[in-house]
C-alpha cells in the first residue's frame, strides 16, 4: 500500500471520529497521569477502533490482522500521536498479548483470544510484578496448580494498569515450586471478573490511579489457558518484555515534540526564556528530543551505518535515553511555570504540566527499570561478565 | 545504513588502520587508497564519490586518531568540488586533483578576521587544524559585506605552526598577506558546518573506540579477585557510555544525510551534531581515563591521547555553549 494514501487514511479517519459528539471529549485523554479519565468513552473507543480494523494492523491476515508491513504501523502510530488522539485501554491487549499469543498460543488459543483483542470488546492486563519481585521478576511467589481441570490461582500482583476495566489477566505465575526459580513459571490466561480475585488501585503521587493490586484468593482459570508450555513462562515472559521495550513506544517521538512545544510555548508566554539558564535548558532539551529521535530511527534500523552488538539491545538504550530525558523536561516545565507550579486546585486537580513532572518519576522505574536496563546493556550489548 | 559499497570502505579503511596507523600512511591512504578523493568526481581524478563515504573513510580513521590530516583534505575536496560545479568557483577545479592524488593536503582557515580585496587575502587565522602540513587552505574572508569561501596556496602565505596539547594533529597560526585568492564558490556556512559533521563523526568513532578498549580492559583486569568488569558500579557506567556512544553516531550519521540530502536542515544538525558529539567523545575518553585506573593516567596508554583529541574537537569552531546558542537561534527556539 501507497505510505502518503495510507497516511491520509489514517489522519482521515481519525480526525472525523474525534470530531464526532461521541468522542470529541476524547482529545488529548487518558495520557499519562491521566490513566482515570473518560474510561468508558475511551473503552468505547477501543470498539471503534477495532469495529474500523485499527487494531491488529501487523498481525498476520489469518489470525484476524491486517498484515501491514512495519512502516505503515509506524505510521498508523505517528498519526495517531500526531492527532493526540486519546491514550489507550486496549494496548496491552494488542501490543503485548497477542503479539505473545501468535508466537506462543496453540490455535484454539489464538481463536479464542485474538478476535475480541481485534475488535476492541476483550481488554487485558498484565500480571508481572510482585510486592517481593519488581526487578527480579523471577522471584515471584504468586502461585498455581492444576487440580480437576483448572488452575487454581494464590498471591498478589502489583503496578497491575487497566486491570480495574480489563477482562482478562496475561499473568506470570509459579507452577512447579520445587523447580530452578526461572524454570517453574508459566504464562497464564485468567478471567479477571470472578470472586477469587479483588483488585484495589493504587494511589500514585500524581493522586489520581493509573496502577492496582490484584489479589488471587483460589482464582480459576481453564486447564488449557496458558501460553506456551507450563513451566516455559519465563521464555514467553522475556519475550512479552522485549516487545513491550520495542514497538510499544511507537508515536513517543510526537508527544514528545507536542510536550515540548508547549513548554516552550510557556517560556515565551511567561517570558522566563530571557533567563540565560531556562533558555540553555530550552536548547537542550530541544537537542536531545532530536538525538532522541536519531537513535530511535537507528534503533528501527534505518540510520547510522555499519552495526555492532548494541543494535540488540538498542530498545534498552533507547529507554535509557528517552525517560531521563522526559524527565528533565518534566522539571523544565515546572521551573518554567514558576511560583504557580506549586498550587494544586480542588480534590489535587493538577495541570498538565504538573502531571508531567510528577508522572515522569515513574518512566525510570516502569517496564524493567533503568538499572535494569543498564545491567542487559552491560551484558548483552557490551559483554561484560555477570556481577 | 552502510550502502554495500560503504560496508566495503568501512571494511578496507579499518583493515588499513589498525595495520599502518604510524609514518608512511599518507602515501597509502592517498596512493593505494585514495581516500582524499572519495568526494572529488572522477573526471578530477578523484573516485566520484561523496560526503557520506567521506564520512565513514573519517569516522574510521578517526577511530585511531590517525595522524594525518585526513579530515581537512578530503573534506576540503569535497568542499572545492561542490565549489567547482558552480558559477563562480570554476577556478578552483584545478586544485582538485592534486588533493585527490594525495599530493596537496589542505586545511581550512574559517576563523579570524580575514578580508579578501582585490583577488587578495589579508589577515592572520589562527588555530588551523592541519595547518602545520597544509600545502593550501580553504579560507572564509570577508569580501565586502559578505563573506566568501577562497582558496589560497599556503606557499603564497606564512604558516607557523604551533605546539599542541592534541599532538595527534597540527595547528598553525596562517598569516596572508596579500596571498593570491581563487573564489571557491560555495558558501562558508556550509563548509563550517560540513566541518562541523566530519568533526561530529570523527568524535563518534573515536567514542565508539575509547568504549571498546575501556570494556574490554574490564573483562580482563582482575582486582578482589573477578574480573572489574563484573561490578555494578561499573557495568552501569560502561551501560551509560554506550547509550552515549549510539547515540552520537546516530547523531552524527542524522547530520550526514543532512549534508547529503536535505541542506536546509544542515545549518541546525551541523552545529547540534557537533556539540552533541563531541561532548560524548569528551565523556567517554574522560570516563576511559577513569575506568583505567593509573594506567589511563600515563603516557604510554593511548587514553589522554583521545581526551586531548576531545578536548581540542571541542573548543574550536564552536565551543559547546555557542554552539547550543547557535542551534537555539537556527532552529528558531530563542
Amino acid at each position: 500500500m501507497n505510505d502518503d494514501a495510507f497516511r491520509a487514511e489514517v489522519r482521515g479517519w481519525l480526525a472525523a471520529r474525534l470530531a464526532s459528539a461521541e468522542f470529541g471529549c476524547l482529545v488529548a485523554a487518558g495520557g499519562s497521569g491521566r490513566q482515570h479519565e473518560f474510561v468508558a468513552e475511551r473503552m468505547a473507543w477501543e470498539r471503534r477502533l477495532g469495529a474500523d480494523g485499527w487494531i491488529g494492523l501487523g498481525w498476520p491476515e489469518e489470525d484476524g490482522g491486517r498484515g501491514l508491513p512495519w512502516r505503515l504501523q509506524a505510521i498508523f502510530h505517528e498519526e495517531y500521536a500526531r492527532a493526540n488522539a486519546p491514550g489507550r485501554v486496549g494496548h496491552i491487549g494488542e501490543q503485548l498479548v497477542a503479539p505473545t499469543l501468535l508466537t506462543f498460543g496453540t490455535p484454539e488459543q489464538k481463536a479464542r483470544f485474538l478476535p475480541g483483542i481485534a475488535a476492541g470488546t476483550e481488554l487485558w492486563c498484565q500480571g508481572y510484578s510482585e510486592p517481593g519481585a519488581g526487578s527480579d521478576l523471577a522471584g515471584l511467589r504468586t502461585r498455581a496448580s492444576l487440580r480437576d481441570g483448572e488452575w487454581h490461582i494464590d498471591g498478589q500482583k502489583i503496578w497491575t494498569s487497566l486491570a480495574h476495566v480489563a477482562d482478562w489477566c496475561f499473568l506470570l505465575a509459579r507452577t512447579s515450586p520445587d523447580a530452578e526459580r526461572h524454570r517453574g513459571l508459566s504464562c497464564l490466561l485468567v478471567p479477571v471478573r470472578q470472586p477469587g480475585i479483588e483488585i484495589r488501585p493504587i494511589t500514585q503521587i500524581t493522586g489520581t490511579a493509573e496502577f492496582n493490586e490484584v489479589f488471587f484468593d483460589d482464582a480459576r482459570t481453564a486447564a488449557g489457558n496458558v501460553a506456551g508450555a507450563p513451566g516455559d513462562g519465563w521464555r514467553v515472559a522475556l519475550g512479552m518484555l522485549g516487545v513491550e521495550r520495542g514497538v510499544s513506544n511507537f508515536g513517543q517521538q510526537l508527544g514528545f515534540k507536542r510536550e515540548f512545544e508547549s513548554v516552550l510555548a510557556a517560556a515565551r508566554g511567561n517570558g522566563s526564556i530571557a533567563d540565560t539558564d531556562i533558555a540553555a535548558r530550552i536548547a537542550d532539551a530541544w537537542i536531545g528530543l532530536q538525538v532522541l529521535r536519531f537513535t530511535t530511527d537507528d534503533a528501527l534500523g534505518a540510520g547510522a551505518p555499519g552495526g555492532d552488538a548494541l543494535a540488540g539491545v538498542a530498545a534498552n538504550i533507547a529507554k535509557l535515553l528517552w525517560a531521563p530525558w522526559h524527565q528533565r523536561l518534566g522539571e523544565l516545565a515546572v521551573d518554567v511555570a514558576g511560583a504557580d507550579a506549586t498550587r494544586a486546585g480542588p480534590d489535587y486537580d493538577l495541570t498538565d504540566t504538573q502531571r508531567m513532572f510528577l508522572f515522569t518519576r515513574a518512566e525510570t522505574i516502569f517496564g524493567g527499570s533503568n538499572e535494569i536496563q543498564r545491567n542487559i546493556v552491560a551484558e548483552r550489548g557490551l559483554g561484560l561478565p555477570r556481577g | 545504513m552502510d550502502t554495500p559499497e560503504q560496508a566495503a570502505l568501512r571494511a578496507v579503511v579499518r583493515d588499513f588502520c589498525a595495520r599502518h596507523a604510524g609514518q608512511g600512511a599518507w602515501a597509502r591512504l592517498t596512493g593505494e587508497l585514495g581516500l582524499t578523493g572519495l568526494a572529488i568526481p572522477e573526471g578530477h581524478g578523484g573516485a566520484g564519490a561523496g560526503l557520506a563515504e567521506v564520512a565513514v573513510a573519517v569516522e574510521e580513521t578517526g577511530r585511531v586518531l590517525l595522524p594525518a590530516p585526513y579530515l581537512s583534505t578530503a573534506l576540503a575536496g569535497a568542499v572545492l568540488a561542490e565549489g567547482a560545479a558552480v558559477p563562480g568557483g570554476r577556478g578552483v577545479a584545478g586544485f582538485l586533483p592534486g588533493i585527490a592524488s594525495g599530493a596537496q593536503r589542505a586545511a581550512f582557515a574559517l576563523g579570524g578576521s580575514l578580508t579578501a580585496s582585490g583577488g587578495r587575502l589579508t589577515g592572520l587565522a589562527h588555530h588551523v587544524l592541519d595547518g602545520a602540513e597544509a600545502d593550501l587552505f580553504v579560507v572564509r574572508a570577508a569580501n565586502g559585506e559578505r563573506d566568501a569561501l577562497f582558496a589560497a596556496r599556503a606557499a603564497d602565505t606564512v604558516v607557523t605552526p604551533t605546539g599542541t596539547l592534541d599532538q595527534t594533529r597540527s595547528q598553525a597560526t596562517v598569516e596572508f598577506r596579500g596571498t593570491p585568492a581563487v573564489p571557491a564558490g560555495g558558501a562558508p556556512g556550509r563548509a563550517e558546518d560540513l566541518l562541523r559533521v566530519m568533526l561530529a563523526v570523527e568524535s563518534a568513532g573515536a567514542a565508539a573506540h575509547c568504549l571498546d578498549v575501556t570494556v574490554g580492559y574490564l573483562k580482563t583486569r582482575v582486582q578482589f579477585g573477578r574480573p572489574i568488569g563484573a561490578f555494578q558500579a561499573l557495568r552501569h557506567r560502561c551501560a551509560d557510555l554506550a547509550v552515549e556512544v549510539m547515540s552520537a553516531r546516530a547523531t552524527a550519521y542524522a547530520a550526514v544525510r543532512a549534508a547529503t540530502g536535505s541542506p536546509a536542515e544542515l545549518p541546525v544538525l551541523g552545529p547540534l551534531a557537533k556539540r552533541h558529539c563531541v561532548d560524548v567523545f569528551w565523556h567517554v575518553a574522560a570516563e576511559m581515563i577513569q575506568l583505567h585506573g593509573g594506567i589511563g593516567f600515563t603516557w604510554e596508554h593511548e587514553a589522554h591521547r583521545y581526551l586531548k583529541r576531545a578536548k581540542t574537537s571541542q573548543l574550536l569552531h564552536g565551543n559547546p555553549a555557542e554552539l547550543r546558542r547557535l542551534v537555539g537561534q537556527r532552529a528558531g527556539l530563542c
